[in-house]
């Protein structure tokens, strides 16, 4: 009944939709790791990614590169301007977490709705198809977009990885996350790694919009689910522990794709809020497997 | 004539709600969201009672306030072990998570909702009958915060406000303050689940969502957190003011997101210019 | 004298950091017992774990022989540990009274029920604080300050009610961490004289100070701690004489 080689597809295509997840968390998780925030304007800056390329592609008829990049140019912009002159306002105030999360949800939630009344709330997708050719590798359907898409998310996590690790800026933002004010101390501007996390954030969103922007119909309303799947890795993964939260994004998303072989469909989405639940009641630091010393 | 009932009915349950998500989040300082669950536990509790048994509709109301509670205490008791700010994502979890089991349950009428709420009174008073009720009941949420943010419970809720270390160390229990509030405010949000089941006598879980958190938030932020009558001020600022836009007459595919970008808007603004909100005089409230 | 306090080989250690090694100290009734020692010497951290805001790694904590060192930090008040704070934390949306009101050991305005049913007890009871409260602002000369916002005072009367606020537990311990620190003139003097009147009605005292002459007027005898030990444990004299000591804290 399971055969390996339906087992073997749902388990590329399971990696493959997971992708821009993978993205979407780790952006979402280094932003609470190195800010200490729960970054719910993340929501408006997918939104802000996705209808920018939309509208670059198809009303302006640019070039796939061109509309990226100017994607990313006006995120990042638009998270720079969140960081420097709402974010970094509230923190001057010593403001409280509640406050933090009003500003940033209502921020995506003002931005929704001014894309609401510019471009409806028809589904939109970046290109007129969404359908990709598709090659068969050892009986494996693998589709150009999987192809992208699972390159995409590696790349991105292994460019992090090795920022974070191999880089004076990334370690900093490892010292920022640790302990701000002592970092401070030693001369690490904690403002300017809030910023290069900023920017680091709407680049992967950017990736992550475009796979899926791509792959799918996107309203407005879109990345505030999106932004959930990310709190939910997230709070899976542990809070701090970026490479854990994508990691967490993959099993959640393979759980998803090999239940449908055992549950109807309809349940899917419940058991993404049933490890939602675990996580928060009996692993509010994380599911850790590997008991790290430090 | 109907129609300004109805509105006058809308204002009085989310007067309610406001005023208990003061309670929680203005006076309390606990960080959460999720006030529109308790909401909706209190609203099918009662619906699906009076659908399924003869229990009387005041009774099934108290029944889902009730519930409401014992639903909070469960949740603030598992997350603040954890950290006072763990309840606010743990909070948004909850919601979601319960609206999806809503959702995907067959006796709750799943995605589509819980509908043919049984009647309570028939006739033309049906509509003024209910604003009295939900009116009365309003008034005596104001009434009841009111006296419970004054007096020696209000001196202990602000110190632990202030300073919970030292208000601890004095010999206070702040856990138990903090669940306390929670319980009560998550009640009176039961409370007005279950008029508002009877009222519509529809119900569905995406009048619940997220959205909904941010509208009753938006009351608080607007009218002023933490004062007693801001709330109140939030509440028939949000509800009267879309209705004044209709007026307008434009198309609704223009107006629904007008209106939310208006909303959204004033937040922003008052958040930066005035946190304290339009009722908020000095800045006490550290936001 | 009975020991108040009693602490036994009390261990605490954050990492590599040992801030508690092996702790043994009584404290008698009437005794105020002056804690120096340079920054970082663990005394703050010793009164953190006497009142319950760190839980030590192991040894016993003992108030008047009934073991505390399993209770949480709001049942140590209730049990009579009052303490100040370096930082004071006075709660600033308060006036003075309210601050005040908020502080005995048992607080009828606590249980919400209470408040709703048995009305006529919890004014009997805020009647009994409140009475307390001016009593104890009358000893400082402060009655004036009653109905004043904290945050209005000069900082020697906010220092002032601060010790006010630990005063109204009626406990049998009271540890004052840097009580004088930015004190000067009669905030000085009245603070003196108050915790000395404490000490005679039989409380037992026990004060973290870098002001000697405030240890020297006011302690019978001092203990001398560096990186969570105890070195010295004698009057006050012996220690301000020791060359050793002199050394540790001044580095000279």
């Amino acid at each position: 009944m399971f055969d390996l080689v339906i087992l073997t597809q749902i388990l590329w295509t399971g990696i493959a939709t997971a992708s821009p997840f993978v993205l979407l968390t780790a952006g979402f998780a280094l932003t609470l790791k190195v800010t200490g925030l729960w970054n719910f304007a993340q929501a408006g800056l997918m939104a802000i990614a996705f209808y920018t390329m939309f509208f670059a592609l198809n009303a302006l008829g640019l070039p796939v590169v061109a509309a990226v990049a100017l994607g990313a140019a006006v995120t990042a912009t638009a998270a720079l301007v969140i960081e420097a002159y709402g974010l970094q306002v509230l923190r001057n105030r010593h403001s409280g977490n509640l406050t933090f999360f009003i500003f940033t949800l209502i921020l995506s939630e003002f931005v929704i709705y001014v894309l609401t009344l510019a471009f409806g709330t028809e589904p939109q997708t970046l290109f007129k198809s969404i359908l990709s050719p598709v090659s068969i590798i050892g009986d494996i359907a693998v589709s150009d977009w999987d192809k992208l898409a699972v390159a995409m998310a590696a790349t991105g996590l292994a460019l992090l990885w090795g920022f974070m690790h191999g880089t004076r800026e990334g370690k900093f933002l490892t010292a920022v996350a640790d302990n701000a004010p002592l970092a401070e101390l030693y001369g690490i501007s904690a403002i300017r790694a809030y910023r290069v996390t900023a920017v680091i954030a709407a680049l992967f969103i950017v990736a992550a919009m475009y796979l899926i922007g791509s792959h799918g119909g996107i309203v407005p309303n879109t990345p505030l689910e999106l932004v959930l799947t990310a709190v939910i890795a997230t709070l899976l993964g542990g809070i701090g522990r970026v490479f854990a939260a994508a990691a967490a994004a993959v099993f959640l998303a393979l759980i998803q794709s090999f239940s449908i072989l055992f549950i109807d469909s309809r349940w899917q989405n419940l058991l993404l809020y049933g490890f939602l639940f675990a996580a928060i009641l009996l692993f509010p630091r994380g599911v850790r497997l590997i008991a790290i010393r430090r | 004539m109907d129609y300004l009932v109805t509105l006058g009915v809308l204002i009085s349950i989310f007067v309610i709600l406001s005023t208990s998500y003061n309670l929680v989040i203005g006076y309390g300082g606990l960080s959460t969201v999720a006030h529109p669950i308790f909401f909706a536990i209190g609203a099918y509790t009662a619906g699906l009672l009076s659908i399924h048994t003869t229990i009387p509709p005041p009774v099934n109301v108290l029944i889902g306030a009730a519930a409401a509670m014992v639903a909070s205490v469960l949740l603030a008791a598992s997350s603040l072990r954890v950290s006072g700010d763990y309840l606010l994502i743990a909070s948004l979890g909850f919601q979601l998570g319960l609206l999806q089991l809503i959702k995907n349950l067959d006796f709750t009428g799943g995605p589509g909702g819980l509908g043919a709420i049984p009647g309570t009174f028939t006739g033309p008073l049906r509509a003024p009958i209910y604003l009295a009720i939900a009116g009365g009941l309003a008034i005596l949420t104001v009434l009841a915060i009111r006296g419970i943010v004054r007096g020696p419970y209000g001196r202990a809720i602000t110190a632990m406000r202030d300073e919970e270390l030292a208000f601890t160390a004095l010999g206070r229990n702040a856990m138990s303050l903090k669940i306390v509030i929670f319980a009560i405010g998550c009640g009176f949000a039961g409370i007005a689940g279950g008029v508002y089941a009877y009222y519509f006598q529809y119900i569905s879980p995406d009048q619940f969502e997220v959205l909904q958190s941010a509208a009753i938030l938006t009351m608080v932020v607007l009218g002023g957190m933490g004062t007693v009558y801001g709330p109140v001020v939030g509440a028939v600022l949000l509800l009267a003011i879309p209705q004044a836009i209709t007026f307008l007459n434009l198309p609704s595919s223009v107006m629904a997101p007008m209106q939310g970008i208006l909303f959204t808007l004033l937040v922003l603004l008052f958040l930066f210019l005035r946190p304290a909100g339009i009722l908020g005089g000095s800045a006490k409230v550290r936001l | 004298m009975t020991a108040v306090l009693r602490i036994s080989k009390l261990n605490k250690r954050f990492g590599g950091i040992v801030v508690a090694d092996n702790i043994d100290l009584t404290i008698a009734s009437g005794e105020v017992l002056g804690l120096i020692g340079p920054n970082g010497a663990g005394k703050t951290s010793l009164f953190n774990l006497i009142s319950g805001v760190l839980r030590p790694d192991s040894g016993g904590i003992y108030l008047n022989d009934v073991s505390i060192v399993g209770q949480p930090l709001f049942r140590r008040a209730r049990l009579g540990v009052a303490r100040t704070w370096q930082h004071m934390l006075l709660f600033r949306s308060m006036s003075v009274l309210d601050n005040l009101m908020i502080a005995p050991r048992h607080y009828a305005g606590e249980s919400i029920l209470r408040v709703a049913f048995a009305r006529g007890a919890v004014r009997a009871a805020e009647s009994a604080a409140r009475q307390r409260a001016e009593s104890i602002l009358l000893r400082m000369g402060l009655t004036d300050t009653l109905h004043l916002m904290v945050t209005d005072l000069p900082f020697g009367q906010q220092k002032l009610i601060g010790l006010a606020r630990a005063l109204m537990n009626d406990g049998p311990l009271l540890l004052l961490d840097e009580p004088m620190a930015g004190v000067e003139g009669a905030a000085y003097e009245t603070m003196q004289r108050v915790v000395r009147q404490e000490a005679e009605t039989g409380r037992a005292v026990c004060v973290v100070e870098h002001n000697v002459s405030f240890i020297r007027d006011l302690c019978s005898r001092a203990i001398f701690m560096a990186n969570g030990k105890i070195l010295q444990d004698g009057s006050v004299e012996e220690l301000i004489a020791s060359a050793s000591l002199t050394e540790l804290y001044f580095g000279v």
